[in-house]
């Protein structure tokens, strides 16, 4: 590795691709859900897709994950076509949907023992729990769970097959600015430990704080892509300038710096 | 096929079944308590005695008897040859069956050459209702012979009684072939579709769907463990209604070939159910549609006799119809499978259609 250390800890140039989506095309009858989207993703790296609702976001994240037929075009993910090997791609993937149901009569340690099984792995399910902050609730019921609680477990229970990529689509829609920066936090504890991440969010401040690289979305298309800095500095060079010049802290911080950091879990 | 894969969510569908208080008192408990109501009201109450009549001297002798015994109204008269009255008489359908035989002298005190058969099933009522027969057929002939002879039950009886081995069938009999018959409607229907459609409509099913496990599997899963939820019903129903009377004539191996066909057939119409609804509220409409006719004219809790021909021959062909026949003649009647072609036969075809349904019916999401 030569990356300078002030760099973020992998960037696009230093790794090879681990994502490589080529034209990409969904469409549902007349409406072009996904059209013609292309993108590369490396190793390590952490990918945002950004967009207004109806941008394709979900769209494309589920056929390159292999939940939703591709129309046209490819997605490879490790080395391994989505479009002819859909089971082997989510054996090396892991998947937290924007809806994070799940048999609500089982227990938390149930469900991470179920979902091994189905990768056909024995799992740890307190290890996972206790990277999620959820050992306290291992022996209870996920419809027990509060919003924030059953966003982390659908992240540990994607976790379970030791996935080398991961998709979070939304984790942190509905949460408190509390747990969306604890989310903030497991999602960078999930980058260290090597694994690439692709999430989606419609929250700017969250793309800038975790992605190396954001893909914004509108109207099926990707309309930009690069890092968040260089976004930035390209709107500012081309005479952009904001109405009111930000101040240095904003009403999130006067809540976080008067509610505290402490996770609140019974909303 | 991986096994554990298989077992891991038999025992997570088994779990979140038992789990479901709902699901369990509608499954579970409901038909328990709809039989413990049925059998308490008991709907044997008539006190009528089924007299059959067979009619071997069929002269004016024998024509002023039975229209003399046909005035008493605790006496039900059914005429027939012997061989059928006899053998309805076994079956529990007469309490007695009277033989006039060709020789018949109507003369009080004297031989009169009359028998009955009686069941002997019931011995206390038995006595009762052959001194109420005894009563009756002497009055009839004291009236023949001229004025009322008050002291005819010291005179020699007129009747000869001969005990015959019967099934004395209760109404217990009856409702809980019935009560099984619908529990595995109920579940099939009501148990599957409610069940799949939510996991459907919260997504918790296409969770399933980001693993590499094909959902054959949870599909398979589900079936298997209703299947064994479904048995553990029956085995229930049966052990409180032999507790209630309930007399098993048949084989249990036979019964558990009838249920788990029965079972399969209704399966099929939930997970063709489950697979066409997007949520609950379209879910529940069809199932009670599929489910509500059947409760009430397959012969669940009356007899199908009881209706209308018209009525009887439409409904014959419904699905819980023939699963209903089948229970009822192994546990009444003792029936092994081999001579239950008709139903069976019946059953098949429905199988075949309602498997076909679902296949065809059936989405993921």
């Amino acid at each position: 590795m030569t990356a300078p250390s002030t760099l973020p800890a992998r960037h696009a140039a230093d790794a090879p691709p681990i994502i490589v989506v080529r034209d990409l095309r969904k469409r549902y009858g007349d409406l072009t859900a996904v059209d013609g989207v292309s993108f590369e993703v490396s190793d390590g790296e952490v990918f945002g897709i950004l967009g207004p609702n109806g941008a394709g976001k979900t769209t494309t994240l589920e056929m390159i994950e292999g939940m939703r037929l591709i129309d046209e075009g490819s997605a490879i993910i490790d080395g391994v076509d989505v479009a002819r090997d859909p089971r082997e791609v989510k054996r090396r993937i892991g998947i937290q949907l924007q809806s994070s149901a799940f048999f609500d009569e089982l227990t938390l340690v149930e469900l991470i023992d179920l979902f091994g099984q189905l990768y056909g792995r024995d799992v740890d399910p307190m290890a996972l729990l206790a990277m999620v902050d959820l050992t306290e609730k291992a022996k209870s019921q996920v419809r027990t769970l509060s919003g924030g609680q059953k966003q982390r477990f659908s992240i540990a229970s994607a976790l379970v097959n030791d996935p080398r990529v991961l998709f979070l689509d939304e984790p942190t829609t509905g949460l408190d600015p509390q747990a969306r920066r604890h989310t903030w936090g497991l999602v960078r504890r999930i980058r260290e430990e090597g694994r690439t991440v692709v999430l989606t969010t419609h929250y700017m401040e969250e793309a800038e704080e975790l992605c190396d690289r954001v893909a914004i979305m509108d109207g099926g298309k990707i309309i930009a892509l690069d890092t968040p800095q260089t976004l930035v500095d390209e709107l500012i060079g081309r005479g952009f300038r904001k109405a009111r010049v930000e101040r240095l802290a904003n009403l999130e911080d006067v809540f976080i710096d008067m509610t505290g950091h402490d996770l609140r879990e019974d909303d | 096929m991986s096994l554990g894969v298989l077992w891991a969510l038999f025992v997570a569908s088994f779990k979140m079944f038992i789990r479901n208080r709902a699901a369990v008192f509608f499954s579970l408990f409901l038909p328990l308590i709809i039989m413990l109501i049925f059998g308490v009201l008991n709907f044997e109450g008539s006190t009528e005695i089924e007299l059959g009549i067979v009619d071997e001297a069929d002269n004016e002798a024998s024509a002023t008897l039975i229209e003399g015994l046909g005035e008493f109204e605790y006496l039900n008269l059914i005429e027939g040859e012997r061989e059928a009255e006899l053998a309805e008489l076994e079956e529990g359908d007469r309490g007695f069956v009277l033989v006039i035989p060709p020789d018949y002298q109507p003369l009080l005190g004297a031989e009169t050459g009359l028998v009955a058969y009686a069941a002997n099933s019931d011995p206390a009522q038995a006595q009762v209702a052959q001194g109420l027969l005894q009563q009756a057929v002497g009055a009839v002939m004291g009236d023949s012979l001229g004025g009322s002879i008050p002291d005819i039950p010291r005179l020699a009886p007129p009747v000869e009684f001969e005990a015959v081995e019967s099934r004395d069938l209760g109404y217990i009999d009856f409702l809980v072939p019935g009560i099984v018959g619908m529990t595995i409607m109920q579940l099939g229907l009501f148990g599957v579709a409610f069940g799949f459609v939510q996991l459907k409509r919260t997504g918790a099913l296409r969770r399933l769907f980001a693993t590499p496990t094909s959902p054959a599997y949870f599909l398979s899963a589900q079936v298997l463990s209703r299947l064994l939820i479904g048995l553990a019903q029956v085995a229930i129903l049966f052990g409180v209604g032999i507790w209630f009377g309930l007399q098993m004539f048949g084989d249990y191996l036979s019964l558990l070939v009838i249920v788990l066909i029965g079972s399969a057939i209704f399966l099929a119409v939930g997970f063709a159910i489950a697979g066409w609804a997007k949520n609950e509220d379209q879910a529940a409409p069809v199932a009670n549609l599929v489910s509500l006719p059947m409760m009430f004219l397959s012969g669940v809790f009356f007899p199908r006799e009881a209706m209308p021909d018209f009525l009887a021959d439409i409904t014959q062909f419904m699905p819980l119809t023939y699963v209903n026949e089948a229970l009822r003649a192994i546990v009444n009647e003792g029936a092994g499978l081999l001579s239950l072609g008709p139903q069976l036969i019946g059953m098949g075809v429905w199988a075949v259609i309602t498997f076909v349904l679902a296949v065809l019916m059936f989405r993921w999401e």
